[in-house]
């Protein structure tokens, strides 16, 4: 448990009517950390969020953001930076008018001009936002977020609809903020994104929180694969292939490099070629199937 | 509040369609009355013309102009951007209507001092202008509260018909047949005290225990009105 989470939730629920979005969920981020909150559709994660971030109230439970209530304002949202899943701009308004309205609104100092080169808007400066595309709006999102380089940021889907170059560029940015010891929330349906960039991973379904460690951790608790065909006529392959169909044959193992190696062995004792041969370590999307799909989790009600 | 106020002129200036609501078509509904206002003073009186002058601003400049302008920012997440930051719910809310408000007091006291330099100036104008005002302050309120049921720009159109024109009929009602019969019903309706003080502050004869009488409901209307916007306003649109 950390001894002094910037973000300490607390047997959180949150319903809508009858529907209870959320229940008894509890995690924490510590300070310069990088936590994805990740779920299926419907898991309960932008409710989370929505509640840490301050825009709803707990129907059960505690948050604490930066050792205050998220809902107040004034001693929270000087600290935190807020990309939202939508980005809900005036679109009247130019790209550096937002900027600055936001940023000041923020209670940090900064200066556009700075925010604005950090995501490659600077020749849009006095574009007016109706006129941007998906992609430069969420950039301008980012850009808002990170003014004044707040301690702590929310990453509401924030890859959603960029370019490579531009999600690298961002991801860029994140890592530079990490550096400097920001504390970063992120969600997103980018899988291979969280395993790349997160400290933790907590994964929802059914409003619950179902797993949480490191990636590793994660991914430790499920096999990885080997996949391979032979050609007709051939020997029978370790015993602990399994065929599949079409000649196909599958391994799962943890302990991968053992298996292969001897799987490579076999192959070379009898002199088989191993048609499409491919070992895949365990990644985030396994974890998160294996997840969506446990029927011993509740569905959400 | 400021920065929130002056994005908020900036962007009222650049929308042509809250452009024409808020500023020409009051300015036209003003212009022919003004220029009518010996036929409509032949209906009622100077005071009832001066009243539906105030009520039309109201109305259109500021009550359909707040409603349109609360809905589309709800609509399209500006709401919830601004509740991300450091601001307060009130400095929001402030600074949003504070321009609109801003354009229809100027508006109001061009057009009130224009019919006066034609038509002749109010007994009493002390007691017009707190008429006046109280008059906005309940149509910002119900604005306000209007918007809690609006979901869009467009459903604006539909959603402050009924309060818009029904506050310019009940001040045509009052200022026309005045409070001899029906009075009471007369001043509890939205505006209709206000009416009557307005046509008397215009035309006098009204005696201050009257006045500050008139005052009670006004003021109800401006509680009431608060109330409702407190209870029925929404930051984001409903899931």
């Amino acid at each position: 448990m950390a001894t002094n989470p910037v973000i300490d939730v607390d047997r959180l629920g949150a319903t809508y009517g009858t529907f209870q979005a959320v229940q008894d969920l509890s995690f924490q981020v510590e300070r310069g950390e990088l936590y994805a909150l990740l779920g299926t559709n419907g898991a309960g994660k932008t409710s989370t969020l929505e509640v840490v971030e301050g825009h709803r109230t707990a129907t059960t439970g505690s948050v604490r953001v930066l050792g205050a209530a998220p809902t107040d304002r004034r001693a929270v949202r000087p600290r935190t930076g807020t990309m939202l899943q939508e980005s809900g701009f005036a679109p009247e308004l130019t790209v550096a008018e937002t900027v600055r309205l936001i940023g000041r609104l923020s209670g940090r100092e900064d200066s556009a001009e700075r925010v604005l080169g950090l995501v490659g808007l600077t020749r849009k400066a006095e574009t007016r936002v109706a006129q941007l595309s998906g992609g430069e709006k969420r950039r301008l999102d980012f850009a808002t977020a990170v003014y004044g380089r707040p301690e702590l940021l929310f990453l509401d889907e924030p890859t959603t609809g960029l370019d490579i170059r531009s999600r690298d560029a961002l991801w860029e940015t994140v890592e530079q903020l990490r550096a400097d010891g920001t504390t970063i929330v992120l969600t997103t349906h980018y899988l291979e994104e969280a395993q790349q960039h997160a400290d933790r991973v907590g994964l929802m379904h059914g409003g619950t929180l179902q797993r949480e460690g490191t990636v590793a951790e994660l991914t430790r608790s499920l096999p990885a694969s080997i996949r391979f065909s032979l050609p007709p006529g051939a020997a029978t392959p370790p015993r602990q292939a399994v065929p599949l169909e079409d000649r196909s044959w599958a391994i799962e193992t943890f302990e991968l490099q053992r298996d292969l190696k001897q799987l490579l062995d076999w192959a070379a004792a009898s002199k088989v070629e191993l048609d499409g041969l491919s070992a895949a370590p365990t990644r985030l999307d396994d974890v998160f199937r294996a997840v969506g799909t446990d029927p011993a989790v509740p569905a959400p009600r | 509040m400021l920065p929130i106020a002056k994005s908020e002129l900036v962007q009222v200036l650049r929308d042509r369609a809250v452009l024409i609501t808020s500023l020409l078509m009051p300015l036209a509904a003003s212009a022919f009355f003004i220029g009518f206002r010996d036929v409509f003073a032949g209906i009622g009186s100077l005071g009832y013309v001066a009243a539906v002058l105030v009520f039309t601003i109201a109305a259109f400049s500021l009550y359909v102009t707040t409603v349109t302008t609360l809905a589309g920012r709800r609509q399209s997440l500006f709401l919830k951007r601004l509740r991300s930051t450091a601001a307060g719910d009130a400095a929001i809310l402030t600074g949003l209507v504070l321009p609109v408000t801003v354009i229809a007091l100027v508006q109001v006291a061009v057009i009130v001092t224009t019919f006066a330099v034609v038509g002749g100036t109010p007994a009493d104008v002390l007691l017009f202008v707190v008429a006046a005002v109280a008059t906005f302050a309940m149509m910002l309120a119900l604005g306000i509260g209007t918007a809690g049921v609006t979901t869009s720009p467009e459903h604006a159109q539909v959603t402050t018909l009924p309060l818009s024109l029904g506050t310019i009929a009940v001040a045509s009602w009052v200022g026309i047949t005045g409070t001899q019969d029906l009075a009471e019903l007369k001043r509890i309706m939205p505006g209709g005290a206000a009416t009557e003080l307005m046509v008397g502050a215009w035309n006098g004869g009204l005696a201050l225990g009257d006045a500050l009488l008139l005052l009670v409901p006004t003021a109800a209307w401006v509680v009431v009105a608060i109330t409702i916007a407190a209870k029925m306003f929404r930051w984001e649109p409903r899931r």
